[in-house]
């Protein structure tokens, strides 16, 4: 009796420890192993952006590729998987949960596209895998709590330094917005109408808007001239503002055209030529021309992963995305979670990767970059500084 | 006012005049072999890589780069028949169709892997420049293809007309039996429908490449070509003309006085309306089966 009950004892115990081991905290992060964190990306790369696409992904690769060679980060490399959604909404929630469920990816990673990435958010929150520097400036990013983390200034924040740059330094009082009709071009045109009604008691002259992948602009062309606008704002990306200006000056209007970043990268004067002369646009980091030992190594890393790209704006923005995460990473050290990564990003203070402008997290900011902003302006086919860095301030937070 | 909106219609009329080529070649396809090809769009995105590749890569003259542009899409049109059409001609219509889609979805991922995705600038040597005549303002552009796409409609309406080949082909559209019992060779028609209808899809290519750029995925312009014939009436010539240029003027009135989204659905809006009201659109026959 006495060594029955003895038994009992003894297996209780050890299913208890069978249960304790099976459910406890051994059990390692989804995409991170001793040799490798895996990330995931949904990106255009055969769609209207895909020139974003395409180079975002090979400058992420491009410094990835030389922290792999250097023997990784705590040991471990890091590989990004990609898949093409084609700026579909629809396309980029599939890919997530490919990314997710069978490629059990650690992060999302600079996933593109406002409307895209709008579209896995609430996935993305629901199996809390982080959605990491996305390829988007959008508000939103800096206001949807823990899981989702921006690196730059936002586009309703440049749309504020335009605003500025035209009432104030251009004496301009007729404003209109193009702007393309998703969650896009809206976050930069509503901050737009409320900083000019706010600020300086004006209001758009034209409202005109366009359908993501929309190859005509002639009506919209007519509005902007029959609102006799002096500057157009253009929330758009790089194949609308040279076939607007195109479309604009066949029936005799020269505005000053002017936009948010995503309008900033070689493919927009490529397509323009001299249409574009004189397109003004807003920069959230530096030209990938500047000087600085950042950009020595962005231009030696480009040369030596992705030479048959040439240096542009585009796959600098996955680049510099790319580093942060590295110095995240690093930060976070051999212990590798979803949670530390996050809490390693809140800790980075005034870091600058070497080209004169520092991230800063913690709080509730999710921007890292958010207070640098500048204008260029297209003269002689080249993309040329037009202000000095300006502090943005925080507009049109929704 | 006035002025803008008849440059409205202006450069309506010169995305339209491209529509109705590309209807034009769907409705050739159609009315010789009853098939309807999908692929009618990829022959415009083909001959504008064609052009590009001429024109950039080997420095070609614009004129030559028309002309071999046409000629190669031509042979890219009985290459597509031989190949992919003629070896299930006895098949229903339906396998025929989806064969088309597939020769589509073959052509625009050779593009995409050839020159990837990205858009390209094609040059042309119209102006972009504006021109003003009295109330009408336009760009040099808009007159050339205008101008180019009749040309090009009018040259065809001769050759169906005055030559024996045009109506060895009107003759086989009407009844093949009969046609062959004349002595016409039929597969040899097919032929010459498929080089021809993509020989205007060609000449598409070239015109609509430099105004709304280049890329693998510019072959969807189909689709809207596709409502233009439907428009007109699927299998009428005229109907294909006039349904391609009224959506082109249709497209950019709607996008005027409307948003860019009633602008989008303004083709399909009109089309439900046509169908309903005169379903054989504005210049078909009543239909008659053919037995």
């Amino acid at each position: 009796m006495k060594g029955l009950r003895g038994g009992a004892v003894l297996i209780s115990v050890l299913v208890g420890l069978l249960v304790l081991f099976a459910s406890g905290p051994v059990r390692a992060e989804e995409g991170v192993t001793d040799k490798e964190v895996v990330v995931g990306a949904g990106l255009d790369l055969t769609g209207a952006v895909a020139n974003w696409g395409v180079n975002i992904k090979a400058g992420m690769e491009a410094l990835f590729n030389r922290v792999n060679e250097a023997g990784g980060i705590h040991g471990r490399k890091i590989r990004l998987i990609a898949y093409d959604h084609v700026y579909q909404p629809p396309k980029a929630v599939t890919n997530a949960k490919r990314l997710v469920e069978r490629d059990h990816v650690f992060v999302m990673m600079g996933h593109l596209g406002t409307p895209t990435t709008k579209a896995i958010k609430d996935y993305v929150e629901e199996k809390r895998v982080p959605n990491i520097f996305p390829a988007t400036l959008a508000s939103i990013w800096t206001t949807s709590g823990k899981w989702h983390v921006g690196d730059l200034a936002t586009y309703a924040d440049q749309t504020g330094l335009i605003i500025d740059y035209l009432v104030k330094e251009r004496k301009i009082r007729k404003i209109a917005s193009f702007y393309q009709d998703d969650e896009y071009g809206l976050d930069g045109h509503l901050a737009g109408k409320s900083r000019l009604k706010h600020q300086y008691d004006l209001a758009y002259v034209a409202e005109v808007d366009y359908k993501r992948a929309d190859i005509d602009f002639s009506s919209q062309a007519a509005k902007l001239k029959e609102s006799g606008a002096d500057a157009v704002i253009l929330q758009a990306v790089y194949r609308e503002p040279p076939r607007l200006a195109e479309q604009c000056a066949a029936i005799g209007y020269k505005p000053l055209f002017i936009g948010p970043s995503p309008i900033v990268l070689a493919k927009t004067i490529e397509l323009g030529g001299k249409h574009v002369e004189g397109l003004m646009g807003v920069e959230v980091y530096p030209l990938p021309t500047d000087p600085g030992p950042f950009l020595d190594q962005y231009r030696a890393d480009m040369a030596k992963y992705a030479p048959s790209l040439p240096i542009d704006t585009t796959n600098l923005y996955g680049y510099q995305k790319a580093a942060l995460f590295a110095e995240a990473l690093q930060r976070t050290g051999r212990s590798l979670t979803r949670d530390s990564v996050l809490r390693a990003i809140e800790s980075i203070k005034d870091w600058d990767p070497g080209w004169g402008l520092k991230y800063t997290y913690g709080g509730d900011n999710r921007r890292g970059m958010s207070n640098a902003g500048r204008l260029v302006v297209v003269k002689d086919g080249k993309w040329t500084k037009a202000s000095e860095w300006t502090e943005l301030k925080e507009v049109g937070r929704r | 006012m006035v002025e803008i909106l008849t440059s409205q219609v202006v450069s309506g009329l010169a995305t339209g005049c491209v529509y109705a080529l590309i209807a034009l070649g769907f409705v050739l396809i159609f009315k010789a072999t009853d098939v309807v090809n999908f692929a009618q769009g990829e022959f415009v995105m083909v001959s504008g890589f064609i052009s590009y590749t001429l024109l950039i890569r080997f420095g070609i003259p614009y004129w030559l780069v028309l002309v071999l542009t046409i000629v190669v899409s031509g042979f890219m049109g009985v290459l597509l028949e031989r190949v992919v059409v003629r070896p299930i001609m006895n098949a229903p219509i339906f396998s025929i169709v989806i064969a088309t889609i597939g020769a589509s979805i073959v052509l625009r991922s050779s593009a995409g892997i050839l020159y990837g995705y990205d858009v390209l600038p094609l040059p042309t040597i119209f102006s972009k420049d504006p021109i003003r005549l009295g109330i009408v303002s336009f760009t040099a552009m808009d007159a050339g293809v205008i101008g180019f796409s009749l040309v090009i409609m009018a040259a065809l309406y001769l050759f169906f007309k005055l030559t024996k080949t045009g109506t060895a082909m009107r003759a086989t559209a009407q009844s093949q039996t009969a046609a062959r019992l004349m002595g016409v060779s039929v597969p040899r028609i097919f032929s010459l429908t498929w080089a021809i209808s993509a020989g205007i899809g060609g000449v598409a290519g070239v015109l609509i490449a430099p105004i709304i750029y280049l890329d693998p995925n510019l072959g969807f312009i189909g689709v809207k070509a596709f409502a233009g014939a439907i428009l007109g009436g699927f299998g009428s010539i005229p109907g294909a003309i006039v349904g391609g240029m009224l959506l082109g003027i249709l497209e950019n009135l709607s996008g005027y006085f409307f948003n860019a989204g009633i602008k989008q659905v303004s083709t399909y809006i009109l089309l439900i309306l046509v169908l309903v009201v005169r379903p054989s659109g504005l210049f078909g026959a009543a239909p008659v089966r053919k037995v």
